[in-house]
């Protein structure tokens, strides 16, 4: 299938919140992603908590690219390629772990921790020493940088400087994790794969109208502990009248879920498509469980009085999901256009009581993940999503993302472009539109000012 | 034979092979509910204080091999107690338990079954699994593995008061896990 790029305005409106279905499986679509923003954008590789020790590293995925991220002897992180100078094969082929140094097992080149060819087989008897090593190290990732502890890299030497990719409003976002304290990262990243393509699995993160009814079945007391906040909070139930299930009784639905029409909320929108949405830290819709990092006085210095209100879901464009319920990290990784691996990233504070560590924990492995009681039932709906646009007549249809299109007044307050309303779709539009300014190839400057907000949506 | 199983009594054997017997029975009966769905009676087979575990497997290098599997403290796939056992079968009957309606269809295949240790009250049971799984028009999925049980003794029968989960993947090769094994 070939696709004429100068066709990508008209795969998203964001004036009529509409977005063309050819861009979750078409397969020419799927590479100008790999090379116009998996190749281009920053992209989250790990919390330095993981590889705290020399030689400690860990695998992780820029697009296609399988990348070595390694503690160095003195204390520095570096990127490199997990692919042999010579002939191509990894170098390492486990996850994670400690190394003394990398070898190929194909004809038994060795590295150094830091990616220097050190050894290489025959070198005198072979190449009668011709072979200069200092030129075949391990092709290091073009950028590496560190943000409070969360590591990025980019294969692009251009790319601006990440607090400068993040913005505030992605540093905002990498806040709501960093601010609680002295973070680390649990042993034991989920990793599982679903049948979507990954940008139906990204926009669902912004999506505060399908827990009530894609998790019906979680919000009850026996399977999702209450807070507070909920118990105490006015339930307003929204109206269902004409929902039916497929036998025709009326969908009903548990009382005590994120639900109701005062359901405030607050969406800020950021520049390269970064984006914060959901309920307000005020609405019956917060859901967290451990709120109590935000009462620290410096913490609310840090996050602002626009920060403060936030309780909704970042986005580090384009695929770092930071978690409000509790600190986590969701990666959605593309494999190819219908498949994309969900890798979560589980953080608590060091200093934390080794009781609340452990409900921490366990509240990690049951709420997100793929036994999670939520997220068990996010992929059916997200696989199907995506197989339907593979129908020629189905694909004609758009996606409708136009709750509230128009409406969307944008606040521009200490340094963060913000929408306050009710549920909307406004983050999940922000995210598509920047994505087509992205699939332009446009120059930084560029694509800086293209997805830097206007006055409405 | 070994010289060890020649010197232990005829009368010995054939109790060891009633003990593996009544094991076996016990983790047919098991699966048979769990493929008819019938999850109150199956969770009835859980001691109060069980819990049922499933850890992250890494593929990581041979010298690495005991941090192969996450342990209890860490993070899991499955972490539950009996109370949110309860809660995911609460769950599934509430009739919007999406991603089981319609239900998968699933097999809960028992084998190796070995009796590691006995002390009397209590049993350390071993078993492969092999949970098949079809669901919708096409889809279907193959969970392998060794589950690692703690058996308490009832009255003439067992509970289960721990269940370790040991999965032949590291990278789950599924978009969830939403059946029980």
């Amino acid at each position: 299938m070939s696709f004429d790029t100068r066709q990508i305005d008209d795969l998203v409106s964001l004036e009529r919140g509409e977005v063309d279905r050819r861009i979750y499986t078409d397969p020419a679509i799927f590479e100008l992603e790999m090379e116009r923003i998996f190749a281009r954008s920053w992209l989250f590789l790990c919390h330095e908590s993981q590889i705290a020790e020399p030689g400690d590293f860990f695998q992780a995925v820029m697009g296609r690219d399988n990348v070595l991220v390694v503690r160095q002897k003195d204390g520095s992180i570096k990127a490199m390629l997990n692919t042999c100078a010579h002939r191509g094969n990894a170098v390492c082929r486990a996850e994670e772990g400690n190394a003394k140094s990398f070898l190929c097992t194909y004809h038994g080149w060795s590295y150094g921790i830091d990616g220097r060819l050190n050894g290489v087989p025959g070198h005198n008897t072979f190449y009668k020493g011709n072979l200069d090593k200092s030129r075949h190290g391990l092709a290091p990732v073009a950028q590496v940088a560190n943000y409070r502890g969360f590591i990025f890299g980019t294969h692009d030497a251009a790319a601006p400087p990440l607090e400068e990719f993040l913005g505030a409003t992605g540093r905002l976002g990498l806040d709501t994790i960093a601010l609680r304290g002295d973070m680390e990262v649990v042993p034991g990243i989920q990793k599982f794969v679903i049948e979507c393509n990954w940008k139906i699995a990204v926009d669902n993160l912004f999506d505060w109208y399908h827990p009530q009814i894609t998790h019906a079945s979680a919000f009850q007391p026996s399977v999702l502990p209450s807070t507070n906040r909920l118990e105490n909070a006015p339930v307003e139930k929204i109206d269902l009248s004409g929902v039916n299930m497929q036998s025709g009784a009326g969908l009903d639905l548990p009382g005590n879920g994120i639900i109701g029409t005062k359901f405030d909320q607050v969406v800020v929108l950021g520049e390269y498509g970064h984006a914060i949405g959901g309920p307000t830290t005020s609405s019956t819709g917060y859901f967290e469980f451990d709120p109590s990092w935000r009462e620290n006085p410096r913490t609310k210095t840090a996050l602002g009085p626009v920060g403060c209100k936030v309780g909704g879901h970042p986005n580090i464009f384009p695929t770092t999901w930071a978690t409000v319920t509790q600190p986590q990290i969701s990666l959605r990784i593309p494999r190819d256009p219908t498949h994309t691996e969900i890798w979560w990233f589980t953080f608590v504070d060091r200093n934390m009581p080794r009781e609340m560590r452990d409900f921490m924990v366990t509240m990690a492995c049951r709420i997100f993940g793929p036994a999670g009681v939520l997220e068990q039932d996010d992929g059916e709906n997200w696989a199907q999503a995506t197989a339907q646009t593979r129908g020629i007549a189905s694909r004609r249809i758009k996606h409708l993302l136009n709750m509230g299109i128009g409406r969307g007044k944008i606040i521009k307050e200490g340094g963060l472009a913000r929408i306050e309303s009710l549920t909307s779709e406004y983050g999940q539009l922000w995210t598509y539109y920047s994505w087509a300014q992205w699939m332009k190839g446009l120059s930084w400057e560029e694509l800086k000012q293209a997805t830097t907000p206007g006055d409405c949506i | 034979m070994s010289n060890h199983s020649q010197m232990i009594s005829r009368d010995e054997r054939i109790a060891a092979m009633l003990l593996h017997y009544e094991v076996e029975r016990f983790y047919y009966d098991e699966a048979a509910l769990l493929d008819a769905h019938r999850y109150d009676e199956w969770l009835a087979l859980f001691t109060d204080d069980a819990h049922y575990f499933m850890p992250i497997r890494r593929t990581r290098t041979q010298r690495e091999m005991d941090k192969e599997f996450t342990k209890p403290g860490e993070m899991a796939f499955f972490n539950d107690d009996k109370i949110l056992l309860a809660g995911r079968v609460a769950k599934l009957k509430t009739g919007r338990s999406w991603a089981e309606d319609p239900p998968s269809r699933t097999r809960h295949l028992i084998t190796n079954v070995r009796i590691v240790k006995d002390d009397g009250r209590t049993l350390e049971v071993e078993s492969n699994f092999h949970v098949y799984r079809t669901r919708l028009n096409s889809e279907e999925t193959s969970w392998i593995g060794l589950r690692r049980d703690l058996l308490r003794r009832t009255d003439g029968s067992f509970q289960i008061a721990d269940r370790k989960i040991y999965l032949e993947q590291t990278v789950l090769l599924s978009r969830n896990l939403s059946n029980f094994f």
